[in-house]
C-alpha cells in the first residue's frame, strides 16, 4: 500500500488501466450499448433501450446510495426513496422555474440539484432516523418513508398530489448547447452523472468516515472507546447517502418529466434494497450488478410475463437463503479456487447441479405461468404460450408435465447439490491448507 | 498529578449495588493492578471509568476532569483508552484497518469525507509501526475476524494504544492465552505503557506482580487494600479474602 501510494503522482498509463480497468470498462459499455439497440433502417436509437438503459443508470446509483447505508455502515433502510423523490421533485420545480422565470440555471446540473434536494431532506430525515441503529433505525425509516408518502398526496402545491409534478426538460439552457430533445442526449447526460455519482460514493469508503462508518457498522461501542460518536457517523453518512440518492431522483426527473408519490412510496426503498442485497452489499459493485437484474426484470420480462415480480421475490429469497453475499459474493467465492488454478475441476460438478437446476427452473416457470394464465391470461383473452411456444393450458399433460419437472427437478437437484458441496468443500479445505483463505 | 480519582464511587444495577464506596488515586505514570474475586466488580469499575454506564453516585476525575455526564467518546478525548474482557475489535475489517481506526481520531481526522486516506502516508506509517511492535504484520491484509484468539488480544491492545491515551485501562489482556502468548503479552504490555499510565484488571498473578508497581485488592465492590506488590503479598486480609485460596 505504502509503495502504491508513493507512486501515485508518477503513475504510468498501463498501471492505471490495471488499476481503474472496472471503472473504464463499465463507462465504455455504457456508451456502447445504446448503439447496439439503433435502428438502422429508421436511423434512430430503440426508445425502449435508452429508456432502459437510463432506468439502470439511475437505479445503480440509487442502489449504490443505499449500500453507503447497509453495506458500509450496517443500517438497513425501508424508506430510503424519499430522499430519491425529494430529489426528483426538486429537479422538477427547478425546471419549472426556469422555464417560468427564465433564470438560466444549466440543465447539465440538475442532477446536483436533486443531490441538493436529497441532501436537505437527509438532514431532516437523518436526524430523526440515526437517533437509533438497528431495528429501530429501520423502523423509523419506515415511518419516515409512510409519512411523507402521505403528505405528497395531502400538500398540492410542493408534491402535486395524485398527478403529480410535471415538467419540460427541453428549457434550453445547455451549457453545450445540446437541447436534450432525444432521449440519447440525456442517455449520455445521465452516464456522465452516474459515473461521478458512483466515483465519489466509491472515493468516499476511503476516507475517515467511511472508514468509521463500517468500524460501526462491525462494532459500534468500540467506535466510542477510540473518540467517535457513532450517532454523529450514522448522520454523516445519512446525509452523503441522501446526496447521492437525490442526484438519482434528479435523473429520474430529466428522464421521464414527470414525478408522482410513487417516486418517495416504499416500493421504491423496496427496489434499492432488492437491487443492494441481489448484487451484494458486501463490496462496492454489487449494486451495480444488482440494479441491472432487478431493472432487467422490471422492464425487460415484464414484458413477456405478469409474474415477473414473482420470479424476482423467488430471486430474492434464493439469494437471502444461499448466497447472502449476492452475486457479488457467488463470484468472490470462486476467487481462491481460481486463485490455486483449480477452477477447471468445478466444471464437472457444476455441469451436474445445472441440468436438474435447468428441469426444475422450467417446471416452475410452466407451473407459474399456467397459474397466472387461468387466473389473469385467459380473461383477457390471451394464447397461451412459452418463449413463442404455444401450448394447450387446458391439456392435464402440460400441467402434469411442469410439477413433475418442478419436483423431480428440486430432489434430482438436491442429490446432485451433495456431490457439489463436497467438491467444493474439498477445494475450499485445500485453499485453507495452503493459506489461500484463512 | 493524578490520572484517575476516584471519590466515594458507587453503582447500582436495581437494587443491587456492585460498587459500594471505592476511593482510588492512581498517579500519572503508575502501572496499576486491580485484582479480586469473582464478581468483584472489577469489569464494573471499568466500565464506570470508561463512561460505558454512569455512576450511582460519587465523583470520578479522569487528568484533572470530572466525568460526570460524559459519553465514552468524550472520556476518550480526555486521554483515556481501554480494552475489553471480551475482545471487541473490528471483525469484518483488515488488522491494518483495524488499527488505523484506533488512530483517526487523535490524528484530528474526525468526520472528514473529503480526504483520502490512501495518501496519509504519516498515518498509513505510524499504523505500520505499531503493527511492527504487536506482531501483525504478516496478518497485515486479513479480516480481524478471521484472526487467532491471541491475535485478537494482542489487535484489542493495539486498538487502545494506538491513539497514544496517557491513560490506558487493559481488562484481562492475558486472559485464556497460553503461557508463552502469555509471556509475550506482558513484554508488550510493559513496552506500551512506557511513561503512561497503566490500570489493568488480571487474573494471571505472574502478569499482576511482575508488571503493577501498586495492586488494589478489590472485593464484593469495595477496596481492601492498596499497596505495592510486597505488602500486598504480606496483607492478612488480602490473603484471606483472595491470595488464601490460591496459596491453599
Amino acid at each position: 500500500m505504502s509503495t502504491q501510494t508513493a507512486g501515485a503522482s508518477a503513475m504510468s498509463a498501463p498501471s492505471f488501466l490495471r488499476r481503474n480497468w472496472l471503472w473504464l470498462f463499465m463507462l465504455a459499455l455504457m456508451l456502447v450499448l445504446p448503439w447496439l439497440f439503433y435502428d438502422h433502417d429508421r436511423g434512430r436509437h430503440s426508445g425502449f433501450a435508452i429508456t432502459l438503459l437510463s432506468e439502470i443508470a439511475l437505479v445503480a446509483v440509487f442502489a449504490l446510495s443505499y449500500n453507503m447505508l447497509m453495506g458500509q455502515a450496517g443500517l438497513l433502510s425501508f424508506g430510503h426513496a424519499i430522499l430519491f423523490g425529494v430529489g426528483a421533485y426538486f429537479v422538477a420545480h427547478t425546471l419549472n422555474f426556469i422555464k417560468a422565470s427564465e433564470v438560466p440555471i444549466p440543465i447539465e446540473l440538475m442532477p446536483l440539484v436533486g443531490g441538493i434536494g436529497g441532501l436537505v431532506c437527509g438532514i431532516i430525515a437523518g436526524y430523526v432516523a440515526t437517533k437509533q441503529r438497528a431495528t429501530a433505525f429501520a423502523m423509523i425509516t419506515m415511518g419516515l418513508g409512510e409519512l411523507l408518502t402521505a403528505a405528497a398526496l395531502m400538500f398540492m402545491t410542493f408534491f402535486g398530489g395524485e398527478g403529480g409534478i410535471t415538467t419540460d426538460r427541453v428549457v434550453d439552457t445547455s451549457i453545450f448547447g445540446i437541447p436534450y430533445t432525444r432521449p440519447i442526449q440525456v442517455y449520455y447526460l445521465i452516464v456522465a452523472w452516474a459515473m461521478i455519482a458512483a466515483l465519489l460514493m466509491y472515493l468516499q469508503t476511503q476516507t475517515p468516515l467511511g472508514k468509521m462508518a463500517n468500524a460501526s457498522r462491525d462494532n459500534y461501542e468500540r467506535t466510542q472507546f477510540v473518540g467517535y460518536d457513532p450517532r454523529v457517523i450514522r448522520y454523516w453518512q445519512f446525509i452523503l447517502s441522501g446526496f447521492f440518492a437525490g442526484i438519482a431522483g434528479g435523473m429520474y426527473c430529466l428522464v421521464y418529466e414527470i414525478v408522482t408519490f410513487d417516486t418517495l412510496a416504499a416500493v421504491r426503498s423496496a427496489n434499492a434494497l432488492l437491487a443492494t442485497y441481489i448484487g451484494g452489499a458486501i463490496g462496492f459493485f454489487g449494486p451495480i450488478m444488482g440494479a441491472v437484474l432487478v431493472v432487467g426484470m422490471q422492464s425487460g420480462v415484464s414484458l413477456h410475463t405478469s409474474a415477473w415480480l414473482l420470479y424476482l421475490g423467488v430471486i430474492f429469497i434464493a439469494m437471502v437463503i444461499y448466497a447472502p453475499g449476492g452475486l457479488l459474493g457467488l463470484f468472490a467465492n470462486h476467487i481462491p479456487i481460481a486463485r490455486m488454478g483449480r477452477l477447471g475441476e468445478l466444471a464437472v460438478p457444476y455441469a451436474r447441479v445445472l441440468v436438474p437446476g435447468l428441469i426444475m427452473t422450467a417446471g416452475f416457470i410452466l407451473f407459474v405461468e399456467l397459474v397466472t394464465h387461468q387466473t389473469i391470461g385467459a380473461s383477457q383473452g390471451k394464447k397461451f404460450g412459452i418463449l413463442g411456444w404455444k401450448l394447450d393450458p387446458d391439456s392435464p399433460l402440460i400441467w402434469v408435465g411442469a410439477i413433475v419437472a418442478m419436483i423431480g427437478g428440486a430432489l434430482w437437484l438436491r442429490h446432485q447439490g451433495r456431490f457439489f458441496m463436497a467438491k467444493w468443500n474439498a477445494l475450499m479445505e485445500d485453499a485453507k491448507a495452503r493459506g489461500i483463505v484463512a | 498529578m493524578t490520572a484517575i480519582q476516584l471519590t466515594d464511587v458507587r453503582k447500582s444495577f436495581g437494587r443491587t449495588e456492585i460498587i459500594r464506596g471505592v476511593n482510588l488515586t492512581i498517579p500519572k505514570g503508575q502501572r496499576h493492578a486491580i485484582i479480586g474475586p469473582n464478581g468483584a466488580g472489577k469489569t464494573t469499575l471499568f466500565n464506570l471509568i470508561s463512561g460505558r454506564f454512569p455512576i450511582t453516585s460519587g465523583r470520578i476525575e479522569v487528568n484533572g476532569n470530572d466525568t460526570a455526564g460524559l459519553a465514552p467518546q468524550q472520556i476518550n478525548h480526555l486521554g483515556l483508552s481501554r480494552s475489553f474482557q471480551i475482545t471487541s475489535i473490528f471483525p469484518r475489517m483488515t488488522v491494518f484497518e483495524n488499527i488505523r481506526c484506533g488512530l483517526l481520531w487523535a490524528r484530528g481526522h474526525k468526520y472528514s469525507f473529503w480526504r483520502l486516506l490512501g495518501g496519509q502516508r504519516a498515518l498509513t506509517e505510524e499504523s505500520e509501526q505499531l503493527l511492527e511492535r504487536l506482531n501483525l504484520t504478516s496478518r497485515r491484509n486479513v479480516y480481524a475476524g478471521l484472526l487467532s484468539y491471541a491475535e485478537q488480544r494482542s489487535l484489542e491492545i493495539g486498538i487502545t494504544i494506538a491513539g497514544g491515551a496517557d491513560v490506558i485501562l487493559l481488562d484481562e489482556p492475558t486472559a485464556g492465552m497460553s503461557h508463552s502468548e502469555t509471556d509475550y503479552a506482558q513484554h508488550l504490555i510493559r513496552t506500551v505503557s512506557e511513561g503512561k499510565t497503566l490500570v489493568m484488571v488480571e487474573h494471571d498473578m505472574g502478569v499482576v506482580f511482575g508488571l503493577a508497581d501498586i495492586i488494589t485488592v478489590l472485593v464484593y465492590g469495595e477496596v481492601i487494600a492498596s499497596d505495592t506488590p510486597a505488602n500486598i503479598r504480606g496483607n492478612r486480609a488480602v490473603q484471606q479474602a483472595y491470595l488464601g485460596e490460591e496459596a491453599a
